[in-house]
């Protein structure tokens, strides 16, 4: 759907129907300016083309999926989405008590994920693969923060180390899961590591 | 990189009368107190390959952000540009930088997301006093923009492998939700090397 913000739209109109309520300013620009259409002949198609050509510029205004939007209003609050082609990863939850989610698109259901939630534990960023095999989650445990891995056919659960020792944030796994590429602040500073999984 | 693998030790051999000699124990003691270390320093974790990601450019010490291609040949990520967060993509495992079209402007850049073979790259920009997705796509040129609503700020980004799918992080009075977004009448699928889509993308064309 194209949109166009309402005052440009609303500029065109009234430079063509209706004259007589084009405000002191805008008349005073008209007259300086011959290059603008002055009849309302010419400006009734301006009126009309300019949300079709603003769309070029501002771009489409996307929808949501219907069933999966309501699904995901089902689970509260939710946040970092991490997208693989049939799976939906993120936080979520209500009243404070926040878990990672794994959502099949395809049945646009969420799956069980045994042993990796636990109530003490806050997760902050998740990521997942293709196959949705395998789940990478930065969680604060105990006031430390971890980098875990699931792997949901084992439902284990494996802490991996940060080496040399550093504070993990935000996480992408390949599409196999082969890969990790971790935000690790060390120091003050942030660095990406790149860890490869067996 | 550095690689960390266990090997079990050879077998200390006995000399000739079947005992073992004081530097045959020794190189025994050293041998498994060695192993007890390296089997200790991986207890209760993993302990594999790694390495950094490597140099981010002139001038930039930080790097956050990480967002692999699915096939693992690209890294995105963002680092400081004159000050600006700016987005950088690169060639795995040799840091080759790789050129965007649009995304030199905008900054600051967040949360970028890449398809399978990197033709994609969503990312956050800043557009006067709004945050805005985008996509660009590496192989025409194209720059895809996602308005949302004005009571609407998107926050973070997630783009499915095949390009067909975009999951936004909005806030909306306080309240965050993440939407997902079906793309399959905007982009041509980016798949896998050798996957072919009932559409016309020709993955191996992609992402080059």
């Amino acid at each position: 759907m194209a949109i166009a913000p309402p005052g440009l739209a609303r500029w065109a109109r009234r430079l063509g129907a209706h004259r007589r309520d084009t405000p002191p300013l805008l008349k005073r620009t008209l007259k300086s300016a011959p290059f603008l259409p002055r009849r309302p002949l010419l400006a009734r198609p301006l009126a009309v083309l300019a949300p079709l050509l603003l769309s070029g510029c501002t771009g489409t205004l996307p929808v949501p999926m219907g069933g999966l939007d309501r699904r995901l209003e089902a689970i509260g609050s939710s946040h970092a989405p991490a997208l693989s082609d049939r799976w939906l990863a993120l936080i979520g939850g209500r009243g404070g008590r926040e878990q990672v989610v794994l959502v099949d698109l395809e049945r646009q259901m969420p799956v069980p994920l045994p042993g990796l939630n636990r109530p003490d534990a806050q997760p902050l960023a998740v990521a997942v693969d293709a196959s949705g095999e395998r789940l990478a989650v930065v969680r604060q445990l105990e006031g430390r923060t971890e980098l875990v891995l699931y792997r949901r056919s084992l439902m284990a659960l494996e802490p991996v180390a940060m080496e040399p020792p550093g504070v993990p944030r935000r996480i992408s796994l390949r599409a196999d899961g082969r890969e990790l590429a971790v935000e690790v602040s060390r120091g003050g500073v942030w660095q990406v590591d790149l860890i490869q999984l067996p | 990189m550095r690689q960390h693998r266990l090997h079990p030790p050879a077998p200390t051999p006995p000399n000739a009368e079947g005992r073992f000699t004081g530097s045959a124990l020794l190189r025994s003691v050293v041998v498994t107190g060695a192993l007890t270390a390296m089997l200790c320093s991986g207890c209760g974790s993993w302990s594999w390959g790694r390495r950094s990601a490597g140099p981010a450019g002139l001038g930039a010490s930080n790097r956050q952000d990480p967002a692999l291609s699915g096939d693992g040949r690209l890294l995105a990520s963002v680092v400081e540009r004159g000050g600006r967060d700016t987005l950088l993509l690169q060639e795995q495992p040799s840091g080759r930088e790789l050129p965007l079209r649009h995304l030199r402007r905008f900054q600051p850049h967040r949360s970028p997301s890449l398809s399978w073979n990197g033709r994609y790259v969503a990312v956050l920009i800043q557009q006067g006093n709004r945050r805005l997705a985008v996509i660009e796509d590496r192989v025409n040129g194209n720059l895809l923009r996602f308005p949302l609503p004005g009571d609407q700020e998107v926050e973070r980004l997630s783009l499915a492998p095949s390009g067909r799918r975009l999951a936004l992080e909005v806030v909306h009075n306080g309240i965050y939700r993440v939407q997902v977004f079906d793309l399959a009448n905007q982009l041509e699928p980016d798949l896998p090397a050798g996957m072919l889509s009932g559409g016309s993308a020709t993955p191996k064309a992609a992402g080059r």
